[in-house]
This record gives C-alpha cells, structure tokens and sequence, in this order.
C-alpha cells in the first residue's frame, strides 16, 4: 500500500480520523521574531558556537515551553476551564483484581467520569500493536504487570481532584482477591549472535550475521528460556547453523583452560528510571460538535504518538471517534530515551474522549511517574573470554544475557540486540557467540533508555577485560589497545563500521593522562584510614536505529533572515541550536527562528511510503523506489544521540541548495562572473567569514545583499529536504538549473523568489541496501575514562576524587552543548553505577511508594565538579560530519568507576550500584 | 479555608481563600497560571519548585514550594523565575546561565536561578574569601537536582556572576 504523507495519516487511522501535528509556541509570543530566536539576533554567529542556545531566554524566564506548563486557558481557542484527572494503577500482579473502591471520594470529591476497561470495550477502542496488553486490567483479571493502569477518574474541578489525589495516595482503594501468581507470557525477544572470522582479517567471515541473516531460536512451551543448543529438534535450519558455530566457539573456550586465560563470570544489572525531572503530562480536548480531539503533548516521538492515537481511535463507535486529531508538542522537560513511544499519550486521548467538550489535563505526579513510567532494563549476563597468554589477544568470546522487559514489549526486542550486539566492545575478536532473551515479567516495562543496552554489557565487558589484564598480567590500556577493532575490522555482525575508528587515539589520552600515570603513587599516599585507586574503561556506542529520517525546511528572506523547520524534538540536547550552526556553515549567518517538532511543512516533498523499512527485502525496495515520490520512511523518533547526525541532516543540505543554486549564482552576479568563466565553478572556493561571503580576488559580499539578489533574480531562496539512513544515506539525483546536483537526499523541493514550494522530481536514487538491516550498527562513538577514587575503609564512603573522559564525536555542531551533554552524562552514569536502584517487582516501584529521596540520583556533591576533566577531540578531518554522543559519554565511567574500586580495595563487584553499604561490607 | 495574602514578584495579590491542604505549588501553577516554578517530585527533593522568600529583616532564603501549603505563605513576600528580569533585562545570572549553556532542557533552571540569585545577595552583604568560593557555591546549590547537566556549568555561570562584581567576594583572606 503506497500512501502520501497525508492519505498515511488516514489510512493508519482506518476510519478517516484526520491528523496534523505541530510544535506549540510559546505561550504569548508567537510573533516571528519574537520566540526561539538567539540572542544577539541579527548579529554574526562564527562557523562553531553561539551566543547561547535558541531557546534560552523562554528557560530563564520561566515561559511557558513544557507541556505541564499548559492548561486550557493558555490555549486559543479552547474553553477556558481545565478539568482534571487521575490514572490508577494496580500496585499488584499476582492476585485477581477487583475493582475500586472509591468510598473514601464521597460529596465534592466524587469523580465526574470514571473510565474502565469496560468502558473500553463498550467503544471498542484498539491497542496499537507496539503496546499489545490491556490498557486497563479488566475486574477479574490478575494485572498483567506492576503499575499496570486499572482506570481513569476525572473531575470537573481542580480542588476535588486535588484533594482526591491525597485521598487516594496510599493505593488501599485498588482491591485484589484471589493469589493467582504472575501472568506468564512468551518473552518478547531472543537472538543469536555468531560470528567466525576468517583465517586472515581480509579473508571473508566464515560465519556472521550480516552473511547468514540474523536467527532465533526455537521456543519449548515448557521453559520460559529459549533452547539455545544446537541439538534442539526445535529450531529452524538457519537457526540451527548459528548454533553448531556458537557450540563449537564454547567448546573450544572451555578447551582452551589449560592453555589459555579463560574467565567465566557473570554480571547483573539493576532497572533504573531515566528520572527526567518534568513528570509525564498531556492536556486534551475533545469538541463533540466539531469532533475534533486537540491535545498537548511532550514526548520524544510526536509522529508515533499520533500515529498510535490515531489507531486507538480508529473503530471507535460514535461518539467516540474524533474525525480529526490535532496535536501539539511542547518542549520535553528530559527525555533520555523515556518519552519515546510512551503509552501514557495514549491515556490522555482517552480522558478527552470521556469527558467531552471539556479540556482535561492527565498529568504523573513523581510516585505515578516511577510507578508506570519506562525503565531501564535490568540484565543477567553471563561472559566468558578465552584470551591467547603470549600475544595477549582475545581469540573467543561467548555470553548469554537475560534482560528483565517488565509488563509490555515496547522497545524489548531492540534493546536486546542493541546489548548483544555491544557486547564485545571496543574489540576485534574473531570469534563470538552471544545469545540474548528479553523476557516478560511482571515489572514496571522497560524500554528506550540513554546506554539502550550496551551501557549494560559494555559494562560487564569492560570489568572482565580489567580482571583479565590483571590475571595476565598486561597494563589495562595496553590490553585494551592490543585487542581494538581496527578502521577496517569487523564488528560482531560482520560488517566494518562506515564511520572513523579512533579507539587508539582515546586509549593513547587516556594513557598519557596524569590521573592514570600517577596512580600508583597516589595509591602509595593514601591517608590512614583510606584506600585509593585507579580505573580506566574505553568503550564504544552505536547511534541511529537503522532507519532515521531527517526532514528540513530552510527559507531565506529578502533581508537574509534565515528560517528552518525540522522534525526533530527539542529534549534539552540543543536540536535547535544544532540546527542553527550547521545551516551556518552554508548560509553565512544565525537563523531568526528554528521550529522543532514539524511536521506540515515538508508537505511540497509529496513524499509516499510503504513497508516496513526495517524488514523489506531488496526487491520490494527496488519495486518501490520507481516511484520517484516514495522513500523507505518518512519521519523517525528523536534520540538526544541522533540530533546531530540526523536531526540537522535534512536542514544543511536544504541550505546547502540554497547556497548552490540561490547564493552563489547570485555573487556571480554581483561579481559580474560570467557562467562560462571557470570561476563559476568554484562554489567550494567560497568562505563565509565574520558574515561575509569571500572569494579569493572579489569584494567580499554581505548575506543580506545576497538574498535580496537571489530574490530579485528568481533564484533558489528556499529548499525542502528528506534524508532516510539505513546505516548510509540515501543518495540522489536532482535536475536543477540545467545541471544534475547530487545529494545525500532522496526528497527535494525549491522556491525561487518568493514563490511557492515545488518537487524537484529526482533523476536517480540509490537507497541503502536492505540488506544493511542486518548490520547491529555502522555509526559509532568512542569515549575512555580515567577515575580516581577515594574510600574510607570504616565507611564505605567513596569520593570521586579526579575523573577524565576524552571522546569523538566528528565535527561538534554546538561544542558547549556537546560539553555539557557529556558532563551530565558523565554524573548519569556515577548515579547508575553507585546510587539508583530499583528493585524488581513488589518492593520496585510498581508499588506505587517510590520518590526521590528513596532513589537516589547523583547531585553536585556525588561528582568532583572542579576535577572533572573532559575533552572533546577535535574532527579527525574538518569536514568530518557530526556523530552522536550523548550515549557514549555516559558509559565508560561505570566500568571505570568499579575497576577503580578494584583497584583501591582488591574487590570485584558483579552487580550494580556498588553502594557505600556494599563497600562498607566487602571491607569489613 | 484560610485567607492567603501574598506579594509575588513585587505584585501585591488580593487575598484568596485557599484550602488548608493546598500546596503552595499549585496555588503558583494552577490559582495563578505561573507555570515557571516547576513540579518535580513533590517531595522537597529535587527543589526545582523552589521560590525566594523575602524577609522583613532584609534577608532572603528559597524554600521548596511542592511540600509547603499556600496558607504558610500568608503575608509573605516571594520571588519567581518570572520575575527577574527587570523591563525586559535579563538579570545577571539569567544571562550567565545563558552564555554559559548552563542549563539543557531547562526543567531545573527556575530552582538553580532562584537559588543562585539568593546566594548572590548574600555575598553583597556578606563577601566571602576568594579561595574557597566554589565550595561555597556547591554548598548552596547542593540540594537541587539536574538530570541532564552534571552541574558544571550551572556552578561555573554562578562563580563568573560573582568575580564580575567585586564587592561579592575578597581577594584577600579577613585578618584574623
């Protein structure tokens, strides 16, 4: 089924619900220059780094940006009065539950509405597939999870809500009978991850996934693990292959003991919660007359939320089904991967639906928001590593990992093969076998969380390579850089990654640094009473899903004030900056305004879709893509780690035609070069420099000149543009002013003038190959950290006393933004590996008890603010594009931080967080 | 029900009658509509809910304001991020916290700034020592949580916001 972007928004709807999606303003200020604008507007901004971000006045002031900020009053149009309501969820999951009782909300305090499951099925709404799983338990039912919702009260009045939410905070009211034990249900996901190297790095994989195809194995009813062995009568052939070379890698691991350095260890990791500080929160309003369902919401995926609204609402009976929806999406008050594809949107459509014509405002206080809000997954790993004593080379690794998905899928799957696939790090080993379940439990779902797995087993990687180089014995860093993946070298799946490899180059820093140098002798001059020591850990994280689109809009004014439309979220990671800067490079100055979270206005690409772009085969692409219209996927979810590379993608090659076919022809002009002069062609000759485009032997030429040139000539002054990245980007053709331009795009449309948007319909397109779906990833990151620690053996008390981290990550868009990300990153991850916790199941926080204060999150006192040292390595060359790094930042200080406490107490922790507690103990 | 006088950003209020179990955060966010001071935990543990209160003494302290009733407001004098900036100037540490990227996704910022402006004030009347400073800067901002920052930037906005200004510190130690 081909659809364009709007027939797509019906047809996912399937009942003709109409949807549009757009960013919400500012409250109040909504004029064009007035919101989003930098400071210092109008003025210069130099190729790198601004003034402060696009959004920094609106934060500083207190404006209205986040989607709690917003209540039916601040929004045009709407009935002024906000109702209010309360999601209840069930605080057990292994006794049948029976209903409420809601004696205690007698009077004024009685909901208006209260929504059920039955409620539910009486409309027939439907579950979007990716959140398969009662919204609301039915009476009768064991809940399927903790924290699973059992209904929506509503209440007309602000105060009775209130006070019901006290009322009702202990969570006695949700009653239970029946013990029947936990719901069982099949896991969410398992893979097998083999690969066999050739006799010589050149020589083709004997085995790999990118060969083979990824497998899975069979399922025995009887055993809620799959069967891994090879001999199990159960599995596919293609599985069964996989197999016989995983058996044999293990074999050959445990043969190997007599010879060899074999470790067997395991490692487990804890759930935690991204603890974004704005607890979820939407506003909805449902205009029976007009039926009309308009919402505010504050996620990391806009156009899935409406998608999934959209389905729910798609069969509902009258007067239940809105024929259009409209959402609008507020900035994000933290992200960290727990706003995307969250169910909680779905909740706040129904509480508009039930109460209609009145606006209604679904909003998590901390206790709900640790109760129902997405984890991080919890993992059991268990790694073994055969490595050869004389060269110091690891020739075989094996592991099995078990992630705890909590009550629904969500992102399961991915996240079990992003952690398998992480799993041998920074290392060329040529032979590996990981296998990998995502199970069902009765926990809090997990899904996306900052680290999406690798922070997990990178973990676990990095404390066995520590313990292995002690046992050789080898120095940690020249362990490490013996055994790194080369430029060329093979991941686990097979295929080399497409980006710089620059492991050897961290690992050199982190070497050369003081903090490692010296860490025997700090060790030697500890204080009585107080153990000192060093660790260093140097990992590597993917960035993209696979299937990343960027969609972008740029418009350039007579008077060269610049405008750009994107699609990406604004979560804190500075999109919109980004976005800023890199149009820069090609425009010569500052946008006056950056609008994230778009959608409408890329509507001149007439882009159309069709397929899963993750699981098309090369033919249906190829079938496809003769229409000149179609791409593999229109829009994606933002991920602070994507921003950079993909969010900005679209808007710099939209400026990029702007310059080429706008700017240039038009200096051209001004230069009086004539088409025919050889000069003509030097477009890459040109500079932008202090807002001036200069050219060797011409006057230099002010931006807004320029544009008012570009208008008056008719030439290109606006440009919309599509990009989809399969681990490369799409590539195309374009005819433009009589010549063929070439582009990393595969949708573009221009405005000449002042003239309107027009499809510039490609010549030739070459889309990554499908079979780049087999790869775990092509894009990645490094990052190394060095840390010191100080322990007060009667305590337990641990201080960090120094910390470096280097990293890479291309060309940095907004290198303070960058700074920061990595610092914050850096004390998310001294949290994750000495503070938060939370523990599975009934004492977990689906029992509705848990806030800050019992979870613990690093402040400013848990990190060694002035001796935190961080460094950014500049672009391997200057035209290298930008990489995600806001994953990658915040993982090598947990490995780093437990071979320290290694190191300072002779102890290996295999499980996180090591808290003072566990210190004090080990040391006792 | 108890009747709630209060000056708020120099903005003297007509009294209200308000709830004795009302908390002084939803009367700012949801009686006035002054979203600015955030909700967080509601639990005084991350303080991205705090606002400044005014003495009579002359003296000024942030308290958190998700764990508070409105009725303990009775009568006082209080500051929200709305109201620093004067005739559209941006504050000084607003600027700072700007310039220095201080902040990410911003959810923080009102807490941070509430409490960085008191400091500040404290430091006019009170200079402290040059060395030393950044301890006392992390003392004071110690209770407030950021998720997305690691802190840094916010502590290095507030220490170039008092070097500015001289009279905030000492660059030599009091004599003993």
């Amino acid at each position: 089924m081909t659809t364009s972007r709007r027939e797509f928004m019906k047809w996912v709807s399937a009942g003709g619900i109409t949807l549009s999606l757009s960013r919400l303003a500012v409250a109040g200020q909504v004029a064009f220059p007035a919101h989003e604008t930098l400071p210092g507007l109008g003025k210069f901004n130099p190729a790198i780094g601004g003034a402060g971000r696009v959004d920094g006045v609106a934060k500083v002031t207190g404006s209205k940006l986040y989607a709690s900020d917003f209540r039916a009053s601040d929004m045009p149009g709407w009935p002024t009065k906000t109702s209010h309501a309360i999601l209840v969820r069930a605080p057990d999951a292994t006794h049948v539950y029976l209903g409420m009782d809601l004696a205690r909300l007698g009077g004024a305090l009685k909901p208006t509405v209260i929504v059920t499951a039955d409620d539910l099925a009486k409309i027939n709404t439907r579950v979007p597939a990716f959140y398969e799983g009662d919204l609301f338990c039915p009476v009768g039912k064991t809940p399927l999870y903790l924290g699973q919702p059992v209904a929506l009260l509503i209440f007309e009045q602000f105060d009775a809500y209130d006070r019901a939410r006290i009322a009702l905070r202990d969570g006695t009211f949700v009653k239970f009978g029946e013990e029947t034990g936990p719901i069982e249900m099949p896991n969410y996901a398992a893979y097998r991850f083999t690969r066999v190297a050739g006799a010589t790095p050149d020589a083709q994989d004997v085995y790999s996934p990118v060969l083979a195809g990824w497998v899975t194995p069979g399922r025995v009813q009887a055993s809620s693990l799959p069967v891994w062995s090879s001999l199990a009568h159960t599995n596919e052939a293609v599985y069964a292959k996989a197999a016989i070379h995983g058996d044999k890698i293990r074999a050959e691991i445990t043969a190997s003991e007599n010879s060899a350095l074999v470790l067997d260890r395991t490692f487990d990791t804890q759930s935690v919660d991204p603890m974004f500080l704005e607890p979820e929160c939407g506003l909805g309003w449902y205009g029976a007359k007009d039926k009309a369902l308009e919402l505010v919401l504050g996620v990391q995926s806009p156009y899935e939320a409406a998608d999934s609204i959209a389905f729910l609402l798609g069969e509902a009976k009258a007067p239940y089904k809105p024929a259009r929806i409209n959402a609008q999406f507020a900035y994000v008050g933290g992200g960290f991967g727990g706003r995307d594809h969250t169910p909680f949107v779905l909740y706040v459509a129904l509480a508009a639906m039930f109460f209609p014509d009145r606006p209604v405002r679904l909003a998590h206080d901390r206790y709900q928001q640790f109760q129902g809000g997405i984890k991080r997954h919890a993992i059991k790993m268990r790694s073994r590593m055969s490595v050869d004593r004389a060269s110091g080379k690891i020739t075989a690794f094996a592991a099995d990992h078990i992630l705890d998905g909590g009550g629904l899928a969500n992102f399961s799957p991915n996240v079990a093969t992003c952690a398998a696939t992480a799993a041998i790090g920074i290392y060329d080993v040529p032979k590996v076998d990981v296998t990998t379940v995502a199970q069902h439990t009765r926990g809090v779902t997990a899904g996306s969380m900052r680290g999406y797995g690798s922070l997990q087993t990178m973990t676990a990687l990095e404390v066995l390579i520590d313990e292995a180089a002690t046992a050789l014995p080898l120095d940690p860093i020249d362990f490490r850089r013996r055994n790194a993946l080369k430029q060329d070298g093979r991941t686990m799946t097979g295929n080399p990654y497409i980006v710089s490899v620059r492991t050897t180059e961290v690992l050199d820093k982190l070497e050369q640094h003081p903090i490692w140098k010296q860490r025997d002798a700090e060790k030697a001059r500890a204080a009585s009473g107080m153990l000192v020591g060093t660790g260093v850990a140097c990992v590597t994280k993917d960035y993209g899903t696979g299937g990343d689109c960027s969609n972008g809009r740029v418009e350039l004014s007579p008077d060269g004030r610049i405008a750009i439309y994107c699609d990406h979220v604004e979560m804190g990671n500075g999109i919109g900056t980004a976005l800023a800067n890199r149009v820069a490079r090609h425009l010569g100055g500052i946008a006056d305004e950056v609008a994230v979270s778009q959608v409408g206005v890329f509507d001149a690409l007439e882009l159309v879709t069709s397929g899963d772009c993750y699981t098309m085969d090369q033919k249906t692409q190829d079938k496809a893509e003769k229409d000149t219209r179609w791409v593999p996927a229109i829009s994606s979810a933002t991920s602070a780690s994507i921003g950079a590379h993909v969010g900005t993608h679209a808007s710099a090659e939209a400026a990029r035609v702007i310059f080429r076919f706008g700017l240039w022809p038009a200096a051209l002009a001004l230069w009086k070069i004539d088409r025919r002069d050889p000069r003509s062609k030097d477009w890459n000759k040109a500079v932008w420099k202090d807002g001036l485009l200069t050219l060797a032997g011409q006057p230099s030429l002010p931006l807004a000149i320029l544009a008012a040139t570009a208008h008056a000539r008719n030439l290109v002054t606006g440009a919309v543009a599509h990009g989809f990245s399969r681990w490369s980007w799409s590539r195309a053709r374009f005819p433009i002013d009589g010549q063929q331009y070439r582009a990393e795009i595969d949708g573009l449309a221009v405005r000449r003038g002042a003239g309107k948007f027009t499809r510039i319909v490609r010549s030739s397109v070459l889309f990554p190959p499908t079979n780049n779906n087999r790869m775990g990833t092509a894009y990645t990151s490094m990052c190394g950290t060095t840390v010191r620690v100080e322990i007060e053996k009667a305590t337990g008390a641990l201080r960090i006393a120094k910390a470096y981290s280097v990293f890479e990550c291309g060309q940095a868009l907004v290198p303070e933004v960058v700074l920061g990300q990595a610092q914050g990153g850096f004390a998310m991850g001294v949290g994750y590996a000495l503070l938060e916790d939370l523990p599975p199941f009934e004492s977990g926080p689906g029992n509705g008890k848990w806030n800050l204060g019992d979870y613990l999150v690093a402040r400013g006192s848990d990190l060694p603010l002035r001796d935190m040292e961080i460094e950014m390595m500049p672009p391997q060359t200057p035209d290298e594009l930008p990489k995600g790094m806001a994953e990658v930042v915040m993982i090598p200080i947990v490995p780093a931080l437990l071979n320290a406490i290694h190191d300072a107490t002779g102890k290996r922790f295999a499980a996180l967080p090591v808290t003072q507690a566990m210190l004090k103990g080990a040391l006792a | 029900m108890t009747t709630l006088g209060i000056t708020i950003n120099g903005q003297v209020h007509a009294p209200t009658d308000v709830r004795d179990d009302l908390s002084m955060n939803d009367f700012l966010r949801e009686y006035l509509g002054m979203t600015g001071t955030k909700f967080g935990c509601g639990a005084a543990q991350c303080l991205s809910c705090a606002v400044i209160v005014d003495e009579p003494d002359g003296s000024s302290h942030t308290t958190p304001t998700c764990v508070l009733p409105a009725a303990s407001f009775h009568g006082k004098t209080i500051r929200t991020v709305e109201g620093h900036a004067r005739n559209g100037e941006l504050s000084p540490l607003q600027k700072a916290f700007i310039t220095h990227f201080a902040f990410q996704c911003g959810y923080c910022t009102a807490g941070f700034l509430n409490e960085g402006q008191v400091f500040l004030e404290r430091l006019e009347k009170t200079p402290v020592p040059r060395m030393g400073l950044e301890e006392l800067i992390a003392e004071a901002l110690d209770g407030h949580l950021c998720r997305c920052t690691g802190y840094v930037k916010y502590h290095e906005a507030v220490r170039d916001v008092i070097l500015a200004e001289p009279k905030r510190y000492l660059t030599q130690e009091p004599r003993g």
